[in-house]
């Protein structure tokens, strides 16, 4: 069953939500952060607007699997939490149903600036949903001989609709459903109803549902007699409302209280709740004549008309949600088909034209291709490698669709913001990379924390030729500047003189810091041992030693040679380094996201990069479009940016130089 | 045609009915425009206040609270700013009212305000930092932490202390950087540490110098930290010393940024929590602003 469902906005704010088991906010939570704004699972469906829930992915945390849609022009979200054990089918509908009829209901209230609060009365059109499409998905499970009775309560629309519902639910579910939704029914012929709970630990939602119904009756009945008596009790226009509404649900599983009827078997029989009920809306008219005379009235006259009990609420409810579902089909259908004369098309045409030097033009796909086309070569020419680009571009094309530009503004010019807005959110690390207080922390932590000393471990991993060992240098160089004890560790114990090139680096790092105090070894163990092995030595020494930092260096690999790579997942595990760092180098186009993913996979399941260094940045020029490549297909920052030959030439990535450089038009 | 010009003298005629329309046209004309396009444009913006802060410290709870009065919404994180226009409780009197006679009637309308929340997360802080660059009649800073990960080496402690060192860097260079003679309105600064309800939240006074001490981190290793790129290669705009607070300080403080026109106040207070909020100082804080 379902474990909560919530309606938010972009904003944060939680307009409606409905919880049938305790959900740890965090679920939610790591949907927004991971993918809205990290945009880390496939953006293949996404932000965009119309959507169903089907075409979203869904999202999977912990031990819950969540589906989402959105209203893009609205801000909001609809979310739905359910347990990954279970399979419901129905779950894409429902997000999809609630979605239309919160807009159609609320929807002028949302467009309200300047305010959060929305005045919805949600819960029993979300009841109403999810018993609709409950009965739906066990129509299409449970062929048996019930169903005439249900054909007839369901309304035409759901048994069109049980046509493209997907097979048969899992027999657990089913039963569950079965025993919560139509227990009546089913009881009678002693069905696995009983099944113990303990086979499904995480159904509470049903019980809930049913809990409410037999109650709910009771409730009714009481108010009833409590209207009968003289009592003034019942006088309040809230109550009578939620009389109204238990009324409603009471009528429902009308007859499942025969079902539950042990003790209170005496006066369930059908006829005196027929019988009642006319009199109870009688009564209440009666009696709030001033509150809601007007309601009631109506109520009373279709009650004595159908002279079916409390359904009446129910009915006129499925009526409204209905016809609100319907016209929102029709609309769609409508957009898709949109028909235009010779006249009209020539007219907006020209419209169009004028609105597209003037703005407030509403971008439609087809504005959108050319420009967006354009825009897709340019990043080609600035080296993003193809796929990045595309996803890029369909990002931007997602979120402008159905935008209206602005006043004298071209569309170009509005995807170029939305481009330039788009480039810098991927850019921006989530967290700060101050690469100094890290290592501050774990060299010297605070008194209060009982973490020990130990040295700060990096290690350096890439393609071959690349320049890990030159910028291995080079950050060893500027921790050498902040008077750091480093350690370097010769971990390519492959290629001939990768430890001799080392041991040259080491030697001129001496001499260039002697002055400034910091310190530098190499530690080395020859050629052909085992690098994780190497490195856990070291790591060993260091530590008893007392070096700050410990720089490990690794043999380049292709990354798609598996053998090569596989040696990597011992390498963290027995290293274990604080932060892992890939080298890539600017030059490289579009083998840049293979590069980046492969060695992002390679470290086992618990471990991914920390950062990338992308060197030879002064060799492109403006072509830095590997920065957007690697960090797109990865979501891991660029932390150094080698722009030079020499030791001093490593820099911060500046998001704002990058997005610059990567828009600038030559 | 003969029709046309018939008509055309009767217009062109002194005629008494065609003077009256054309007085009570120049008499209308500009009252109909008064009506219509000056007041829809709204006569002054509301002056606004800025929520800001790390992911999950509280700043849309406070936004609901503020709005509702009564109770914060259940929240989730922000992807977009939203400003919502609030009223100062009953009982608190704005500064800029000071001086009115109670028995004024305009007392008695609730004073009005935005309340701007921008989201925490990392990459969306821009919306932030934008709104400081560029106030519409910005009146104070809210800047909420949450005080119950605070402690000395965690992470929150950093995360928090960065994003303020980044804050009241923005302010700094707002203040020293303008080269116009006009004083620029000053910005304060309410540090507000939030979930004081919590059984592991630091005093306000902790608060205030654990996150000095920490900032003082920042500032050094900021300094001590590689350029960013795009300096030094070519096209290098001269970027100014980035040193927050007093040149030459050890250690920095709060008072340190008075210098440029920033007064910063921590206080306490939660916005959730089993014995209902307390935000009665923040609300203070916020009349004395307006």
């Amino acid at each position: 069953m379902l474990d909560s469902f919530e309606i938010l906005t972009t904003s944060g704010v939680v307009l409606w939500s409905r919880s049938y088991a305790p959900t740890s906010p965090s679920i939610i939570n790591s949907l927004i952060t991971n993918v809205f704004i990290e945009e880390r699972t496939l953006p293949g469906a996404g932000i965009a607007d119309d959507v169903s829930a089907a075409n979203n992915p869904p999202y999977k945390h912990d031990q819950h699997t969540l589906k989402w849609t959105t209203v893009k022009e609205l801000g909001l979200i609809f979310v739905a939490v359910y347990r990954s054990l279970l399979h419901l089918s129905w779950i894409d509908k429902l997000v999809d149903n609630i979605k239309t009829l919160f807009v159609d209901l609320y929807g002028d209230q949302l467009k309200k600036p300047h305010t959060t609060l929305v005045e919805c009365h949600f819960d029993e059109y979300f009841d109403q949903q999810i018993r609709e499409l409950e009965k739906t998905a066990l129509n299409q499970d449970s062929r048996v001989a019930e169903s005439a009775a249900l054909v007839e309560e369901a309304p035409p629309s759901i048994s069109q609709s049980s046509g493209d519902e997907p097979p048969p639910l899992p027999g657990i579910l089913s039963r569950g459903q079965s025993k919560n939704a139509f227990k009546d029914l089913t009881s009678n012929e002693s069905t696995p109803v009983a099944t113990p709970e303990t086979s499904r630990p995480s159904t509470p939602a049903g019980h809930i549902l049913t809990g409410k119904a037999g109650p709910g009756g009771k409730g009714s009945r009481r108010a009833r007699k409590a209207a009968n008596a003289p009592s003034a009790h019942a006088s309040s226009g809230e109550e009578s409302y939620a009389k109204k509404n238990r009324a409603g649900k009471a009528a429902a599983p009308k007859k499942g209280r025969k079902w539950n009827a042990d003790g209170l078997a005496d006066e369930d029989s059908d006829t005196p709740l027929d019988y009642s009920a006319p009199a109870n809306g009688a009564t209440s008219g009666e009696d709030e004549v001033k509150d809601r005379s007007g309601a009631v009235e109506e109520v009373d006259s279709k009650s004595w008309g159908s002279k079916t009990g409390g359904r009446f609420v129910l009915k006129d409810l499925d009526d409204q949600v209905q016809s609100i579902l319907a016209s929102a089909d029709a609309k769609k259908s409508d957009t898709a088909a949109a028909p235009a004369g010779i006249v009209g098309s020539s007219l907006s045409a020209i419209g169009g034209l004028f609105r597209n030097v003037v703005g407030g033009k509403t971008l439609t796909k087809e504005d959108l291709d050319k420009a967006m086309k354009g825009m897709e070569d340019h990043l080609l020419r600035k080296n993003v490698a193809r796929e990045a680009a595309i996803r890029l571009c369909e990002g931007v094309e997602r979120e402008l669709i159905g935008v209206k530009t602005g006043n004298f503004e071209s569309v170009q010019a509005k995807i170029q913001t939305a481009m330039e807005s788009s480039l810098r959110k991927i850019l921006t690390p989530t967290s700060s990379l101050d690469l100094l207080r890290e290592i501050d922390a774990v060299t010297a932590p605070s008194a209060v924390s009982l973490q020990k000393p130990r040295p700060y471990v990096i290690s350096i991993v890439g393609v071959n030729g690349v320049g890990k060992s030159t910028n291995l240098s080079k950050i060893c160089f500027f921790l050498l500047q902040n008077k750091y004890k480093v350690l370097i560790v010769a971990g390519d114990t492959f290629r001939s003189g990768a430890v001799e090139q080392l041991a040259v680096h080491v030697r001129n790092l001496k001499d260039l810091t002697a002055r400034e105090g910091g310190e530098v070894e190499l530690y080395e163990k020859g050629y052909g041992k085992d690098a994780a092995n190497v490195a856990k030595d070291a790591i060993a020494v260091a530590a008893q030693k007392g070096y700050d930092v410990v720089l490990i260096d690794t043999a380049g690999r292709r990354h798609n040679d598996q053998r090569l790579m596989s040696s990597l997942e011992k390498f963290a595990k027995f290293a274990n380094p604080d932060k892992i760092l890939m080298v890539g180098e600017a030059l490289v186009g579009t083998d840049s996201v293979a590069q980046a993913r492969n060695f992002n996979a390679a470290f086992g399941s618990g471990r991914s990069l920390d950062g990338f260094i992308i060197s030879k940045c002064d060799t492109v020029g403006d072509m830095v479009g590997t920065l957007v490549s690697m960090v797109h297909a990865t979501n891991v920052p660029v932390l150094f940016v080698g722009v030079g030959q020499h030791y001093t030439d490593l820099r911060n990535l500046s998001v704002k130089w990058a997005v610059e450089k990567l828009l600038s038009s030559n | 045609m003969a029709a046309m010009g018939r008509l055309v003298h009767a217009l062109l005629n002194p005629s008494p009915l065609g003077l009256a329309i054309a007085i009570l046209l120049a008499i209308t004309i500009p009252i109909f425009l008064h009506s219509v396009v000056f007041r829809s444009s709204g006569l002054i913006t509301l002056p606004s206040i800025l929520l800001i802060g790390p992911s999950g410290s509280g700043k849309t709870s406070l936004l609901t609270l503020f709005e509702r009065g009564t109770k914060a919404a259940a929240t989730h994180i922000s992807q977009t700013p939203i400003a919502v226009e609030c009223s100062l409780p009953v009982g608190s009197v704005a500064n800029s009212d000071r001086y009115r006679s109670e028995n004024d009637p305009t007392n008695q309308a609730h004073k009005k305000f935005l309340l701007v929340d921008t989201p925490g997360h990392g990459k969306l802080r821009h919306h932030a930092l934008e709104n400081i660059t560029n106030p519409q009649n910005l009146k104070g800073l809210i800047f909420l932490v949450d005080a119950a990960t605070l402690s000395a080496g965690d992470e929150g402690l950093r995360q928090t202390a960065d994003y303020l060192h980044d804050v009241l860097l923005l302010l700094q260079k707002r203040a020293t950087g303008s080269k116009a003679a006009k004083a620029l309105k000053e910005i304060p600064v309410l540090i507000a540490a939030n979930k004081m309800d919590l059984f592991t939240a630091l005093p306000a006074a902790l608060v205030k110098s654990s996150l000095e001490a920490e900032i003082s981190k920042v500032r050094t290793s900021r300094s001590k930290g590689l350029l960013d790129s795009g300096i030094g290669m070519g096209d290098a705009e001269d970027e100014k010393d980035d040193w927050l607070g007093e040149m030459g300080s050890i250690n920095f403080k709060f008072s340190q940024m008075e210098e440029f026109d920033v007064s910063v106040e921590v206080v306490g207070g939660n916005v959730a929590g089993g014995e209902g909020p307390t935000v009665d100082k923040w609300w203070k804080w916020i009349s004395e602003r307006l």
